[in-house]
């Protein structure tokens, strides 16, 4: 029995045409995926390496619920749409042989249906090589492997745990509806493990709990590197088994309540209403044949319409909000809000304080994902509400006309569209109020909500009228309407179209800032509202004319009708809402592309080869340098403008004369620069020949330029923002939160920074492959130059900026006055000694808090905080860091050169933090919002701003050269540094965590590497190396020699380097010196392992157990592991050598609190050993019951499994 | 008022030519549409109910142009399709009150008073606050006789309304109807023949999209009067009759096979004459095109 009716679904399924049209779906897809993607993996991984091809799977496995609602929803419903409950059940089937059946008749065609991913992906990636899209090096062999073990293990094991769900689902509930909504909260289960994976303590409940395996498996193959990733699947281990069989489980056992619950009767059972009706028995009332009929007066007029419209309107709205489905996605798309708003932003793990902006910001995260959905199904819902319940020819003729019943669904969407956005409010005040946080900012609330969101929304309800106006099946329009969506994103994210105005729906990002509020983004919303909202109109009035009242489904009988409903009316209208949509897009495209010089992707990539084959002759030409610069800035941040005069002293510190300067300002961009006087010596210069493409300019200088010679350049600059751009924030000159750097003016010779740099674009490009992106630690040209600039080695500055009357400048240096005049304020500013060339103007309403810092001898450094005024949270942790960070550093690197440090906030519009000299700037993101009150949290405004003040000296008074390996000087030393600082704040045994934290950064950037992990002497520019690696083996390597002995090294260098007026200028060469000169030799293996190679750990305990003795104390047996190996930069295994490594054995106590509150371990043994790789034993004999013990628990060490390291010690057996 | 269609046509996308060259004119009362299933009569129903679309042809009623003027057509129609659902959790009386406000009657007394006359003369009266999910077949059938009442509609279309009705509620139903007919049209369509002899002053018969005879029942019925004859015969004999001569239809009686044959002069000295029936009438159009399809 069982057997017909598996065969019986199969035979039904194979014959649907919806079955092949899935399937033909996933090929096509997997076709595009294989041949024109570069997959989900690095340049350096091959696209169907097993990791790869693994990624996708389950990618697709995830969006696969829509497949598996759709396939195995339907297999018991069709008893019920189809009626044939009524009899079917009556033949002599039993009920387990039906469910099952049906059942795994279902799920074999789901599977089916799921290999045609496979056969896409095999089939594409056999054409790959030699279609063009991607380099056939980028292609391996075809190996069944790479897809049996994640099919079986994540891909179909995925598709049946929602296939068992929703074939549960509507088996025991009857209704359909319900498959989707299970769909929709198994989702947003996988979303919320999505959102904990932010911080690293939770990777264990992410890899349980993520109901598709995703997060397990990124768990598993996070630190990969590329080599692993191109020869190795997934091994069936740890926490991949544990979800498995905990999602299976779910899975089986929703099949088996099913199977065994299942019962024809209750199938059958039918129920309306939960009220009793009382049972009335029909009597014929006599009376009825005498009832007259009593005649009504008929009115049709405009205001009886709008009446109708209204009262419909309204029935809509009731209608859906009246549906289960609809409360559920509601409920769930709340919940998430709120678990957005809570979890949102966290910085390095410590969570933000929930200001208003980051309140409404979580509307673009999954909320936004939900509510197209929603509106989607709701319009889906609301087209069919009469065809749903058969009563679509009673309403179709009712005389009302055409207009007011399609507008009646659509002011109801609307008002539904309302409700939603107002939805991001309720749960942000409520997250704000649940947290303690009563700043709520209501204006930006109703601003983003009304204003930008709402008409977005409304956009989404247009394009979903339309499609389900066109497509006149429910499900189908369900699915076209999200496909559309979907290919907008995919092709908006994987294809490189980014023009919003071939983007549906799409607008110019914007950034709400506390600072500078909605700044001037408000132009281009409002013009690409405008313009969405008239296409929108255009589709949802098409839709109008094509939409079906009636019973007719023909295509002919439905153009005719459309023909029918043109009259003057709707023509005139569609004329005007297509004018309005023309005359925006074009005034958008004459901003966007005519003004702002708007250019794809791809063109900006092939302007960037253009620019080295053109320009790269004059690379490496001397230049004179810049040696003291006058600014005379006047800042207009009202209109977005600032007109700069500088005058450059050039010198020529080459050996050779020089006869022409060549300005570089950069390709055009939405910065516009216009040259107002130009001078050099008094002269305006002949400019000799111009690169218009790149605003790369050649000047005859006139009078040749000998080596040694000095000359003055005067230039005045206006740079302004004009119109708005297709994307871009035009962060330089805003409102409030003007902040600019000395690239406002243009560089001097051709820069290899512009270069392209990816292997693949270079070699597309016909460009040699591009290793390095800085010469080697001996090249002369590189040596002779500092890094951050080779326009200028140290220069002297001073210079005066005046800004609007309620605003404050700031320059680098000493203010020496400030006055206003004109209704405008100057300020004036002097730098005492030498500089980096690198310096800020910025200009905001700012409140200034001010400190002093005495140094042990007496120094005193001012200490000035720039800050928004509302932004006072956490003035105080900026304060403690400058001051901590001044008496380590100037007892352990030197004096600190200047007499003040001033940090600066600037909008969020960039999120990051940068050191000029004696000015900090930091954004309005970073740590002025943080929320630091959980002392475990990382307090990241101490850890960075330490790390900034560090750069004071490990950047401005040690000045790196051009050449590779340099940039440690400054970046490792400064995160060292600042790692020093909080070592002493802290305390050593509250290290751990941030040591863990650095080593999980390293691990996951070196998997991503796209050319190949380059060592700590020659990294030129891998941030994973010069920060994470950086900080880990300088912080080893105190630990391992000691951190005097190690600062008196770097106190060395200091006094050698310290503002170094000729080259050679510092290397990594040089650096390693001195930390060489300071290293005993037996610790020479982890100078040369970490510095000069790619060594990583493995170090594990297997186990610790514990005796006691017979005299009350305990014996504890420590059994490790531990290995070494060298990797090659692409994380090809070398060597694994066998020499003893120096590796801290300890044994601890339960954690304790530290002063700030943190919890640090207490080590009751902490020692180093030399430990021989492969297995040892250590036994200690203590005083007190130990908690824990392993090998390396401080995570010192580079090791991939650092959780391995330390075991809880159990009591021995015996 | 007249209803006049005159040259209808219609083919569906899935190239059915569900009318074909239609020409009616039905006078105000009653009118039936007598065919078999899937014989157009739907088709040509909601095409006068503005529903579905024509190819060519026209079709007025009185000054209305109904394929182009629905919305004049609207406005005086009542219309039961042949198969309609309602919404499940609402009562009788609302949405009985919601349609009539649809229908364009704005007085909130007059649609109140409309409404509850047409619950006690659908005898839905005690049941009228009873969600429609809870309805039985008949009382929605009813429910649906009712809505199509609602405005003085001057075209009233029903399509197969009694249909599953028992028989107590199709008297019932006739009885309505009949009231209403006299001064509106109505159209009617049935495949149950002795409904339109009951209740219609004219009909016209469908097969095949095509109208294959209109009339006056009784007029129709003498047309053939004296053509129909009968025999009782085995039953495997049958396939010899049909073969021999024009057998329009076959019944069972007691166990036997009883054969109606129409024919200007007796068959065969076996066969008696037999008092023609409307559905003979049906019969004898019917039988023989359907067979040509069959063969």
């Amino acid at each position: 029995m069982f057997r017909q009716i598996y065969l019986f679904e199969l035979k039904y399924r194979l014959k649907r045409p919806a079955t092949w049209a899935y399937f033909g779906i996933l090929l096509v897809f997997g076709l595009i995926v294989a041949i024109g993607g570069n997959g989900p993996v690095s340049e350096k991984v091959f696209v169907n390496s097993p990791i790869g091809i693994a990624t996708m799977l389950i990618t697709i496995s995830i969006f696969g619920v829509m497949l598996a609602s759709a396939i195995m929803g339907v297999p018991i419903y069709r008893d019920i749409e189809h009626k044939t409950e009524n009899y079917y059940f009556t033949y002599p089937i039993s009920e387990k042989g039906y469910v099952l059946g049906r059942f795994l008749g279902s799920l074999t065609i789901l599977f089916l249906i799921s290999l045609g991913f496979h056969a896409g992906l095999i089939a594409g990636f056999a054409i790959g090589p030699y279609a063009g899209y991607v380099e056939p090096e980028r292609f391996t062999d075809f190996h069944l492997s790479y897809y049996l073990q994640p099919t079986f293990i994540l891909y179909w094991s995925n598709f049946f745990v929602s296939g068992s769900i929703f074939f549960a689902l509507v088996a025991l509930t009857k209704r359909i509806m319900l498959a989707y909504a299970g769909g929709a909260i198994l989702f947003i289960t996988y979303l919320v493990t999505l959102t904990l994976t932010q911080d690293i303590e939770n990777k264990d409940l992410v890899s349980l709990f993520d109901p598709f395996g995703f997060g397990t498996y990124s768990n598993v193959i996070d630190y990969w590197t590329p080599e692993e990733q191109n020869t190795k699947t997934v091994p069936i281990t740890g926490m991949l088994v544990w979800n498995r069989i905990l999602w299976v489980g779910i899975g089986l056992l929703a099949l088996l309540y099913t199977v065994f619950k299942f019962d024809f009767q209750r199938f059958l059972n039918r129920k309306y209403s939960t009220k009793k009706v009382k049972i009335q028995n029909e009597t014929v009332n006599v009376s009825a044949v005498l009832e007259r009929i009593p005649s009504v007066e008929k009115v049709y007029s405009k205001s009886l319409n709008l009446k109708i419209l209204l009262d419909l309107a309204k029935m809509e709205v009731k209608n859906i909000v009246k549906d289960n489905f609809f409360i559920a996605i509601l409920i769930a798309a709340t919940l998430f809000l709120f678990f957005d708003g809570w979890y949102g932003f966290p910085l390095y793990g410590t969570p933000s304080l929930p200001t208003t902006y980051y309140m409404l910001e979580v509307k673009d995260f999954n909320f936004i994902v939900l509510m197209f959905v929603l509106i989607v199904f709701m319009t889906g819902e609301v087209m069919h509400r009469e065809r749903g319940v058969n009563y679509d020819q009673i309403f179709g003729s009712l005389p009302i006309p055409n207009g007011v019943i399609y507008g009646s669904k659509f002011l109801a969407l609307i008002f539904i569209s309302f409700l939603l956005v107002n939805l991001v409010l309720v749960s942000g005040v409520f997250n704000q109020i649940t947290k303690g946080y009563y700043d709520f900012k209501f204006g930006m609330y109703f601003t983003d909500l009304y204003l930008i969101e709402f008409p977005k929304y409304i956009t989404f309800v247009m394009l979903a009228f339309f499609v389900h106006s066109v497509v006149t099946k429910k499900f189908i329009g369900h699915v076209v309407a999200i496909a559309i969506w979907t290919l907008l994103f995919a092709i908006n994210s994987f294809m490189d179209v980014d023009n919003n105005l071939y983007l549906y729906a799409y607008a110019p990002g914007y950034t709400i800032s506390d600072m500078n509020g909605f700044g001037h983004f408000g132009t281009a919303l409002f013009w690409f509202r405008i313009y969405w909202l008239a296409f929108g109109g255009l589709l949802a009035y098409l839709g109008f004319l094509l939409w079906k009242r009636g019973t007719d489904t023909g295509r002919k009988s439905r153009l005719r009708l459309a023909k029918g409903r043109l009259n003057k009316a709707t023509i005139s209208t569609m004329i005007i809402l297509a004018a309005i949509c023309l005359g925006s897009g074009l005034y958008i495209n004459y901003n966007t592309k005519t003004i702002n010089n708007y250019q794809t992707e791809k063109a900006g990539t092939i302007a960037s080869a253009e620019y080295e084959k053109q320009l790269g002759k004059y690379n490496r030409i001397d230049q004179p340098k810049v040696v003291d610069v006058k600014l005379e800035a006047d800042l207009f941040p009202e209109n977005r403008s600032a007109t700069i005069k500088t005058v450059y002293k050039l010198v020529n510190k080459s050996i050779r004369p020089i006869d022409s300067l060549h300005l570089n300002w950069g390709s055009p961009g939405i910065f516009h620069k216009e040259v107002e006087a130009f001078k050099i010596n008094g002269r305006t210069p002949v400019l000799g020949r111009k690169y218009e493409d790149f605003n790369y300019e050649i000047y005859a200088l006139g009078t040749r330029m000998n080596p040694g010679d000095t000359l003055v350049m005067e230039l005045t600059v206006t740079g302004s923002f004009k119109g708005f751009p297709n994307e871009g924030s035009g962060r330089q000159i805003v409102y409030n939160g003007t902040f600019m750097d000395n690239s406002f003016f243009p560089s001097f010779g051709y820069d290899t920074q512009e270069e392209l740099t990816s292997d693949q674009d270079r070699k597309k490009y016909e460009l040699p492959t591009k290793d390095y992106s800085l010469p080697s630690q001996n090249d002369g040209w590189g040596l002779k130059n500092l890094l951050f600039n080779d326009d200028a080695d140290y220069v002297t500055f001073e210079g005066t900026v005046s800004t609007a009357p309620d605003q404050l400048a700031i320059m680098p240096g000493y203010l020496q006055k400030e006055w206003e005049e004109n209704g405008r304020k100057y300020y004036s500013y002097k730098m005492e000694g030498d500089l980096d060339f690198f310096y800020n103007i910025s200009s905001a309403r700012y409140e200034i808090y001010k400190e002093v810092w005495t140094g042990k001898n007496g120094k005193k450094v001012n200490i000035e905080i720039f800050h928004h005024p509302e932004h006072t949270y956490n003035i105080d942790r900026f304060v403690k860091s400058v001051k901590h960070s001044l008496d380590y550093f100037s007892e352990n690197f030197g004096p600190y050169q200047y007499r003040q440090i001033r940090i600066m906030e600037f909008p969020r519009y960039a999120g990051f933090a940068q050191s000029f000299p004696n000015t900090v700037p930091f954004s309005e993101s970073f740590a002025w919002v943080g929320n630091f009150s959980d002392p475990e949290d990382l307090d990241y405004a101490y850890f960075v701003t330490s790390h900034e003040v560090a750069h004071q000296w490990w950047a401005h008074q040690v000045t790196p050269s051009a050449t590779r390996g340099a940039n440690q000087i400054s970046e490792s030393m400064a995160e060292y540094a600042a790692l020093m600082v909080m070592k002493k704040e802290y305390g050593r045994d509250a290290m751990q965590r941030f040591l863990k934290e650095e080593l999980d950064d390293y691990l996951r950037g070196r998997a991503n590497e796209s050319k190949f992990e380059k060592t700590l002497l020659d990294n030129d520019n891998q941030a994973y190396v010069w920060y994470q690696k950086g900080a880990l083996i300088l912080y080893a390597l105190q630990d391992l020699i000691g951190e005097k002995t190690l600062n008196k090294g770097f106190e060395r260098f200091v006094d050698s380097a310290l503002y170094r007026q000729k080259a050679p200028f510092a290397t990594s060469l040089e650096w390693y010196d001195y930390i060489k000169s300071v290293t005993p030799d037996s610790i020479n293996y982890f100078l040369e392992d970490s510095f000069e190679k790619i060594t990583l750990y493995s170090n594990k305990t297997s186990e610790a157990i514990y005796k006691t003795l017979e005299n009350g104390k305990y014996e504890i047996t420590i059994n490790i592991e531990s290995s070494k190996s060298y990797f090659d930069g692409n994380g090809k295994l070398l060597d694994s050598p066998q020499n003893p490594n120096l590796i801290e054995i300890g044994v601890f106590g339960e954690d304790k609190k530290n002063k700030a509150g943190m919890t640090i371990k207490s080590p009751i043994i902490l020692e180093k050993k030399w430990i021989k790789p492969g297995k040892s034993s250590f036994t200690y004999v203590v005083d007190n019951l130990p908690f824990k013990a392993g090998i390396d628990p401080y995570n010192k060490m580079i090791d991939r499994i650092p959780d391995d390291n330390l075991v809880t010690i159990e009591e021995s057996s015996d | 008022m007249e209803l006049i269609i005159s040259n209808l046509n219609k083919t569906y996308a899935n190239g059915v030519h569900a009318l074909k060259d239609v020409n009616l004119t039905i006078p105000q009362g009653m009118f039936g549409l007598l065919g078999p299933n899937g014989a157009g009569k739907s088709s040509l129903m909601r095409t006068l109910a503005t529903l579905q679309e024509a190819d060519s042809g026209s079709a007025t009623f009185g000054d209305i142009d109904i394929l182009n003027d629905k919305k004049k057509v609207r406005e005086i129609l009542g219309y039961l399709p042949q198969e309609f659902g309602v919404y499940p959790k609402i009562s009788a009386i609302n949405m009985l009150n919601h349609i009539a406000s649809l229908k364009g009657i704005a007085n909130k007394g007059e649609r109140k008073s409309l409404v509850e006359s047409l619950l006690v003369k659908t005898n839905l009266w005690q049941f009228r606050n009873r969600s429609l999910g809870t309805y039985s077949g008949g009382m929605k059938q009813r429910f649906g006789i009712a809505q199509a009442l609602i405005g003085d509609p001057n075209l009233i279309i029903v399509d197969e309304p009694t249909a599953g009705l028992d028989p107590a509620e199709r008297v019932r139903f006739h009885n309505l109807l009949s009231e209403i007919g006299e001064n509106t049209v109505v159209i009617l369509s049935t495949h149950i023949v002795e409904d339109i002899s009951n209740l219609c002053s004219n009909m016209a018969i469908i097969c095949l999209g095509e109208v294959v005879a209109k009339g006056n029942p009784s007029e129709l019925t003498k047309e053939v009067a004296g053509k129909i004859w009968k025999k009782p015969v085995d039953k495997n004999e049958l396939a010899a009759y049909q073969k021999d001569f024009q057998v329009i239809s076959t019944h069972l009686k007691a166990g036997q096979t009883i054969i109606h044959v129409i024919s200007e002069e007796q068959p065969h000295a076996s066969f008696e004459k037999s008092k023609a029936n409307l559905e003979d009438v049906y019969f004898a159009e019917i039988t023989s095109r359907m067979e040509a399809i069959v063969d």
